[in-house]
């Protein structure tokens, strides 16, 4: 397949997915900018030779947990938030006056809030199409973007907090120990060290 | 009854259960219809990306600020690194998919006589109204796609420069207060 064909099929795949659901695209390339901006913001704080070695414990484990959460949850949260919306508006339990009418005036009012039941998918359809889908795409849009702002502002900050200062505790500790290794070889500090080996007479010290 | 069919069932039933926790409504005011429809017809990523940054610029460092898991001075950094992600990242992915979709709507025009073909470069085959609501999605789509390819570069070269840089600056200006 050439490449021409290729990015003509690419063009079409998207017509065609996103074309109609607008709310789909926003969960979609949502996830796949906090992949990218992820990678750049922890490579940013890696690099950056003003934080200092105790801070970048607590925010190199705070941006890769905020990057995993971030992704998790969005996608989670965001898209559940969507689907909810899109069946109510799909079987008719979220509706306009004209969607109502349209439903009641050809038997469909039995079927309503029903899981199977899927107003795109009614013989009729066409009869309330322009009415509907751009009413489904305005729920689609809102719940996406509600979904997104509780996932990505409240329950990520929550999580990463969470997650960074157990890492920051657990990094901390592991630079403490190294320290004391460094300064006490035998387990004692270099003050207790020199006290103890001044005490000592035959050691050579004067004790004054 | 097969496995499959099984969780086919329950995952039906959740369905079902979730669906009727949520009363039947219509909206019968014209003016609310019609500010839905706006929201999807209007909102692209673009505008997601600056709701979603003016949002956390309520929420985050009010959270960050109230970590008490950590210390104060850990804290007072984590602030100010996370003040100066949301400002540098919502202002170039604002703009950036904003530009990008505007882009896409100059080369993704209908061909016909006098349209360059570069101009038709983002058609997709078969396109004859480029005024309905599902083109202006498609083009809203593929300029947030290409906004992102774009993104891969200026999240390295724009976005973690910028974010060091606020945050170098907000610790200062709160050391300085001190």
């Amino acid at each position: 397949m050439s490449l021409g064909s290729l990015f003509s099929n690419f063009k079409s795949t998207m017509y065609k997915n996103y074309g109609e659901h607008p709310g789909k695209m926003l969960v979609h390339t949502g996830v796949l900018g906090w992949i990218l901006s992820s990678l750049a913001q922890v490579s940013a704080v890696f690099f950056n030779d003003k934080i200092s070695a105790k801070e970048k414990s607590f925010l190199i484990p705070q941006e890769i947990a905020d990057a995993g959460f971030n992704i998790v949850s969005f996608y989670l949260i965001t898209s559940s938030f969507k689907q909810i919306a899109s069946k109510l508006v799909s079987t008719g339990k979220l509706t306009t006056k004209p969607i109502k009418s349209f439903l009641t005036k050809n038997g469909y009012n039995k079927n309503i809030g029903k899981v199977d039941f899927n107003i795109e998918k009614l013989s009729d359809f066409k009869d309330i199409k322009s009415e509907y889908r751009p009413f489904k795409n305005g729920v689609d849009v809102i719940a996406s973007i509600i979904g997104s702002i509780i996932s990505c502002n409240i329950v990520t900050p929550l999580l990463r907090n969470n997650y960074a200062s157990k890492q920051q505790k657990k990094a901390l500790a592991k630079m403490n120990y190294q320290q004391k290794q460094l300064q006490a070889p035998r387990g004692i500090s270099i003050n207790d060290y020199q006290k103890m080996s001044a005490m000592k007479y035959s050691n050579g010290s004067l004790k004054v | 009854m097969s496995i499959r069919t099984s969780v086919v069932n329950s995952y039906h039933n959740f369905q079902q259960r979730v669906l009727n926790m949520f009363p039947n409504s219509e909206y019968s005011n014209p003016n609310s219809v019609k500010h839905i429809k706006k929201v999807g017809e209007k909102i692209s990523s673009a505008e997601q990306r600056l709701i979603l940054g003016a949002s956390a610029l309520i929420s985050q460092p009010f959270i960050d600020f109230h970590n008490r898991d950590v210390d104060e001075e850990t804290r007072k950094v984590s602030v100010c690194r996370t003040i100066a992600k949301i400002i540098a990242g919502t202002t170039t992915g604002f703009l950036i998919r904003k530009g990008c979709i505007k882009a896409i709507k100059e080369f993704s025009q209908i061909p016909a006589k006098g349209v360059p073909k570069y101009k038709t470069i983002f058609t997709p085959k078969n396109i004859n109204d480029a005024k309905s609501d599902a083109y202006a999605q498609y083009r809203n789509a593929m300029g947030t796609v290409v906004a992102l390819v774009v993104m891969m570069i200026t999240n390295f070269a724009i976005d973690a420069p910028l974010t060091k840089f606020l945050t170098n600056l907000l610790v200062k200006k709160q050391e300085d207060k001190k």
